[in-house]
Order: C-alpha cells, then structure tokens, then sequence
C-alpha cells in the first residue's frame, strides 16, 4: 500500500508533516491503528535504531524520526484507546533525582511509543516517590531510569530501593541507562536489565515485559 | 619526587599554579576538553595511549588531573609507573576541594550549570567528534542548512531546551582569575540563559596535595604497576582491581 510505504519512508526520513499525512490517509482507507502501529510504526522504528547502531545516524536524525513517529501517535494514539487495543506495556519512564539531562531520555521514550508501548513520561529530575506512585497508579509493568552523570547515578540505586520499600518491585521490570552507566552497575543495585542505546532499549523492554 | 601529571586543559591554569608552588618536580601534559565528549571508553582508550607513552623509569608517579568523568577514567591500567587519581566524579569536585562539599553543593542545587576559568576559555568550537554526542554547540543556520528550515528549528530547540531546565550558574573562582575577564563572561553567559548567577569561592587544596606529593587514601586512590582504576559505584568513587 503506498500510503503505508510512505508513512515507513516519512518516518526514518524525519519528515514529520508527510507522517502524519499517511496515517491520516491511511486510517481514511480503513487501515487498523493497532496495524498502523505494528506492521509500520515498529519496524520503521527498528530501523532507525540499526542506523544509530551502525552509525549512519547521529542523535539529530533520531530526534528527527521520533518527532515524525510522535505526529503519527498523535493521530493513531487516541483510536487505540478508544478500540481498546492493549500496548505490547506500559513504561515508567525519567531521568533520576539531580540529573536534568534527557534528550536520550527522551528518544528511548519515543522509540518505545513508536515500539507498542505505552510511556508515562515523567520528565528529569524525578524522585524516587514519584517513580512508585505512577507505577503504581498506572499500572505500570516496567519501569525505565536514565542517567547521565555518575554522581547522579546513586538515585538509581534509591530508586529501585524505593520499589522494594513501596512493596511495588515485584510488580514492575526495572531497565537502566545512560551514558555511564554499565551492566555491572546494573547488576549492583539489582536492576532487570540494561542497554546501551535506544535502539537496544525497545528489544530489552519487549524482552523484559514478555518474561 | 619527579612526577609526571596527564591533566585535562580546564584544569590549565589551576594545575599550572599548583605545579609551581609544588617542592616536586613535575612535567605536565595537558589533553584536550574534548576527550569528555567522547564518552567512557574511547576517553579511557586515548588517556591510556599518553600514559604508555610514559617512559620507564623515570617518574615516581604518574598523576591524573581529573576525575571519573564520566568512566573517562575507568579501566585505565598503571603499566611501569603507579598511577594516582583524585577520588572525584570530575573537576567541579576538584575545584571546589573536597567529594563532600561537590555532593552537598549538587544535591542541594539542581539545575546548575558550572563554569571555572578552563571551562570559559578552554575547548571552543569543538568539532562534533562522535555520532554519541549531540553537537550542542551547532548554531541554527548550521542545522537549518543541513535539515532545512523547520527541522532545523526544531533539532536547535531541542539542543538549546536545556536553557529552560537549568536554574543558576555557579561561577567557581579559585583566585587566580587575573582582572574581571572571567567573571564578566560567565556573568554575561548566566544572563543570556535567563540564569540566576552565583559566585563560588573554588578550593585549590586537592590539586595542590596532587602534586605536592600527599595522597592520603580518603582523597586518592593509587594503581601499582599492573592493576587498573574502575569506578567503584560507591561514596569513594574509584578503586584499583588487580
């Protein structure tokens, strides 16, 4: 269907207004959201994270891709409430107390959304206790902490702390990243997973939700 | 002692006049800010290059003018010489003296940006040098001829956002700041950002223990020819491994 190839095209391309103009069209021609989110949201995704990978594309074409995806979401997002289609998980996700950076952050958020998910963004800079109540009151299966600072890094470990005291932990999947932050810190302080890109976050979330 | 300190060029001129009050004598190499965006391994990769580069037998010790930064540090290995880092997560620790005084500073001051002499005139007009890093220096007409003018517009402000997200910033003078140059631009910096500005007396005393020879085990660690620094997830931020 040309539409939907030029939905996939529009979205690793980063071209926010032909997106959203394809999902319009093809949402007209009868094509399911859930469809739209799977069979090309998805893998137009996936793609974009293969070409971060192997370093074809830097953090601007990323950012350029998700905005393109989250004009698609805009449109399909509501409808898949509405037909009442469950995402592949809901995700907690933010940058730990202290820390404000989060345009990576940022890009796992919408890879995610762009992978089936539904994200609870809660921004930078979010304390323990506002990790576990959205959790909590959204139900949420997996939970995803961002850092960029190794002095930041500790809030990880007080968050996931914050999980077991809540009585939430075995309730949700914790996943780890940023830029200094290693499988072996991951392992210490009892996280479920880590990855080191957003590319590889989508994998380890649908891993991590599907366990 | 002889010594021989591998320092980052922020630290220029702190290093420069701790070395000379030193009773040591110490050879000083600087690298450049830019290693800091690199990320952890390719930093820890090309500060390994300069330190084997080091011949044998020659120094006493081998000092390092930084941090963790970031893992910058981790996994470097002491080869003929021990290897002594400050336990610091990075320089704004070391210019303001102590892990304790960064930590209470950063904890009770979200949202700060920081500038010291090295980090207002060091590093300008640096290449993107990695697909990790996010160009943040790119003006727009640079991201508007290269993405055209609506995603140009939107990639500068979702690099310049942090403007916004920041609240102060703390300027960190150690004394040796000659004339009002630095003080004005970082000033100047604050009020283009919309950020309050606050003025921190720095503290000089860690760099000068550096290298005046004094390495007590709260404040540095030391890697013995053949074992290798590694961040310690922990309060003391870096230990050896064998």
């Amino acid at each position: 269907m040309p539409d939907l190839e030029q939905l996939k095209q529009a979205l690793i391309e980063g071209n926010w207004k032909t997106a959203a103009a394809a999902t319009q069209a093809a949402l007209a021609e009868g094509v399911a959201p859930l469809t739209i989110v799977t069979k090309h949201l998805v893998p137009a995704m996936d793609e974009v994270g293969r070409l971060f990978e192997c370093e074809e594309y830097f953090v601007p074409e990323m950012l350029l891709s998700a905005r393109a995806m989250k004009a698609s979401m805009e449109i399909v997002r509501p409808l898949l409430a509405a037909s009442g289609a469950e995402p592949v998980g809901r995700v907690v996700i933010g940058t730990v107390k202290g820390d404000l950076h989060d345009i990576g952050k940022n890009l796992v958020a919408a890879m995610l959304e762009g992978g089936g998910f539904e994200v609870i963004d809660l921004g930078a800079d979010v304390a323990p206790e506002l990790f576990t109540e959205a959790a909590a009151a959204r139900n949420a299966n997996l939970v995803a902490l961002s850092a960029l600072l190794t002095v930041t890094m500790p809030s990880m470990r007080t968050t996931i702390d914050a999980f077991r005291a809540a009585g939430l932990r075995e309730k949700v999947k914790i996943m780890v990243g940023g830029a200094p932050v290693t499988q072996q810190y991951a392992d210490a302080i009892g996280a479920d997973g880590y990855s080191d890109s957003a590319g590889s976050a989508v994998a380890l979330a649908r891993k991590l939700v599907a366990a | 002692m002889r010594l021989k300190l591998i320092s980052c060029e922020v630290l220029f001129r702190e290093m420069c006049d701790s070395c000379a009050h030193s009773a040591h004598q110490v050879d000083l190499e600087f690298l450049p800010k830019g290693l800091h965006d690199l990320g952890g391994k390719p930093m820890a990769a090309k500060i390994q290059e300069t330190v084997d580069r080091i011949p044998e037998g020659v120094y006493d010790a081998i000092l390092l003018g930084y941090g963790l930064c970031g893992n910058g540090l981790d996994g470097l290995t002491a080869r003929h010489t021990r290897l002594v880092l400050p336990r610091a997560h990075d320089c704004i620790a070391l210019l303001m003296g102590s892990r304790e005084r960064y930590q209470q500073y950063f904890d009770g001051n979200p949202g700060t940006f920081y500038r010291s002499t090295g980090w207002l005139e060091r590093g300008k007009g640096l290449q993107q040098l990695t697909h990790q890093t996010l160009g943040l220096d790119e003006p727009l007409e640079a991201l508007i001829r290269k993405y055209g003018e609506d995603n140009g517009r939107y990639l500068y402000g979702e690099m310049t956002r942090y403007r916004s997200q920041y609240a102060k910033l703390t300027f960190i003078e150690t004394g040796l700041e000659a004339g009002g140059k630095f003080l004005a631009e970082a000033a100047a910096e604050a009020k283009e950002n919309g950020w309050s500005f606050e003025r921190l007396r720095g503290d000089l005393a860690w760099l000068r223990r550096l290298v005046d020879g004094e390495w007590p085990p709260a404040g540095f660690v030391i890697a013995e020819p053949g074992q290798r620094l590694a961040a310690s997830y922990d309060a003391l931020v870096v230990k050896v491994q064998a």
